[in-house]
């Protein structure tokens, strides 16, 4: 009798977790389906056009093995792309951590208007990077720009910003220190007012100056707030495309092209997606790389503290 | 001296410093807004006129006779509502799936879903492209929404949104008769509604500014969505028509800037809390 009581409850829990197993999959369908059709499967489909010639058109794929990976080794105008895409993200990531994290540290006190500021350094976060990139690109320009303009009012001589291709680059870099900085602050500043209080006041205790205790409480124990941001932006960085397409076009002499951008000439002005999906992959690996060296980095990181 | 006017002296430096780089961060919109106010021999003088002397709205009216900017927004509006709409919807009852039930595979699809962070339309547009050009997608609506159907990270914050929510709670629910759709709908969506309004201002955010996949798939002028519709709109001038280029940077840009200044505090907060949990 009682084993008999025991199996039928065993038999309604069984149907129950039935019953939760269906619904579970019924409800991660929808993205599972959604991801697996547009996310997923073009990931491994580019993956599989990187050993292809594609000519959408005739409808024809001839598998040529690695001759897109070889014809990208001496392919001078990419690597120039990767080159440039590497300056860009070893210059961005660091200088907008660093600056967003003074900022964070002058924001960490008290002041009047602090809620103002606060929202004047983030409005470049929440403004379309092409709209602004095109206010830049009036704002770079030689002969009435406000750049130059205020560079001849004090008395400077004038600069080509995007026509030279010397200095294109690190205009389109600080542009983008102006966009992303506002986000840095906050990610930092929130990471500030998590340290405990206590911390500061025992250090001040001990005679530890302001400097002092920058350096050796707030920089540590916001490791993994830095560890975030350099993730996070490193892999932003990588995929750098708007300001570049309006800012230069990749211009002059593709010393502002990147790697999205020539993969987006190469896919959709020319019509090489086996070559562009190369490419990707390249980018794909770049990304990645991001991922595995701050994992790494960043256990080591943990055993030190 | 005071004490209290000692303590304003030595905050000196703090505002000076504060306030110098805050020019620096809005001289950008305060030039864009200048340049499409005011007429073009003023854009153009030297030294500049910080300000205006007068203003005029033709600028706005030759950047409206060269663009359809309305069908830009129409455009924009749509495609953020929508997949704003459904990435919430999906994330609603994939996210309590996540957080609630469990299933088998479940890591692994959890696991799946975050993957696709790593791997952005950057990467897969070429193939993503191929696929939609095969079923007929490119140039339409449903082009630029179909990678953004769903958002993963709509999926894990609405995850970790529920995880917070108390068992017994769902219990309770289950208790009384309620079906599990219904809890999702009409129990835990409005206990998470912070969670969900964030996310919504995050993915609209990030819907209406995105430029690289919509300018792919569209090739129509009339499906522009507003960044697309500014890049191009951009080509034309190599020379010196900088007044109706900025009427419309200031047309494309001025209705977000604006939710921004109203909501400016829940919206940092939203993404700085965002941030923090990855």
């Amino acid at each position: 009798m009682a084993s008999h009581r025991n199996r039928s409850v065993r038999q309604i829990l069984a149907r129950l977790h039935a019953r939760r197993v269906l619904h579970a999959y019924l409800f991660i369908a929808p993205v599972i389906v959604l991801f697996g059709i547009f996310r997923v499967a073009p990931a491994i489909q580019t993956l599989l056009y990187s050993f292809y010639k594609v000519e959408l058109l005739r409808g024809r794929f001839t598998f040529i093995g690695l001759e897109n990976f070889t014809a990208l080794l001496t392919d001078e105008i990419f690597r120039k792309a990767t080159v440039n895409t590497l300056t860009f993200v070893v210059t961005i990531v660091p200088i907008s951590a660093f600056l967003g994290l003074i900022l964070a540290v002058l924001f960490n006190a008290k002041f009047h208007l602090k809620e103002f500021f606060k929202a004047v350094y983030f409005a470049p976060m929440v403004t379309s990077t092409v709209a602004a990139a095109v206010v830049w690109w009036w704002m770079y320009n030689p002969q009435f720009g406000i750049f130059n303009v205020l560079l001849k009012l004090v008395g400077l001589p004038e600069q080509p910003w995007l026509m030279s291709s010397h200095m294109a680059l690190p205009s389109i870099i600080i542009f983008s220190i102006w966009k992303t900085l506002g986000y840095n602050m906050i990610i930092y500043l929130a990471g500030l007012q998590a340290i405990p209080q206590q911390f500061y006041e025992a250090a001040t205790i001990d005679g530890a100056g302001a400097v002092k205790r920058f350096w050796r409480i707030s920089v540590p124990l916001l490791a993994p707030t830095t560890t975030f941001l350099l993730i996070y932006n490193g892999i932003l960085a990588f995929q750098v495309f708007d300001q570049v397409f309006v800012l230069t076009g990749g211009g002059p002499a593709n010393s502002t092209n990147v790697v999205v951008l020539d993969l987006y000439r190469q896919a959709f002005e020319r019509y090489n997606f086996g070559y562009a999906s190369a490419e990707a992959m390249v980018l794909f690996v770049f990304i990645l790389g991001v991922t595995v060296v701050q994992y790494v980095y960043s256990k080591r990181f943990e055993v030190t503290y | 001296m005071s004490r209290s006017t000692l303590v304003a002296v030595g905050k000196l430096p703090l505002y000076l410093g504060v306030s110098g780089v805050a020019i620096l961060m809005i001289l950008p919109f305060y030039w864009m807004v200048m340049t499409a106010f005011v007429p073009a021999p003023d854009i153009i003088a030297f030294p500049p006129k910080w300000i205006p002397s007068r203003l005029t709205l033709q600028h706005f009216a030759e950047a409206f006779a060269k663009a359809p900017w309305l069908a830009y927004y129409w455009n924009s509006f749509v495609v953020a509502v929508v997949s704003v709409g459904c990435s919430l919807l999906f994330g609603l009852f994939a996210g309590y799936a996540f957080a609630v039930y469990r299933f088998p595979l479940q890591n692994f699809f959890f696991i799946l879903i975050l993957a696709t962070l790593m791997v952005p339309v950057q990467v897969t547009s070429v193939a993503l492209y191929i696929l939609l050009a095969q079923i007929g997608w490119v140039d339409t609506y449903q082009g630029i929404l179909a990678p953004n159907f769903a958002s993963a990270f709509g999926v894990f914050m609405i995850q970790q949104g529920i995880k917070s929510i108390p068992v017994d709670l769902i219990e309770a629910a289950r208790m009384d008769g309620a079906g599990e759709t219904r809890i999702v709908l009409t129990i835990i969506a409005p206990l998470i509604k912070t969670t969900l309004a964030t996310v919504a201002m995050i993915l609209f955010l990030g819907s209406w500014n995105d430029f690289l996949w919509p300018v792919i798939v569209i090739n129509s002028q009339d499906l522009r969505t507003i960044p697309v519709g500014i890049a191009l709109f951009k080509d034309p001038y190599g020379s010196m028509n900088y007044g109706p280029l900025m009427a419309a940077t200031v047309i494309s840009t001025g209705p977000m800037l604006l939710a921004y200044i109203i909501s400016q505090k829940y919206m940092i907060r939203g993404i700085a809390l965002t941030g923090l949990k990855g």
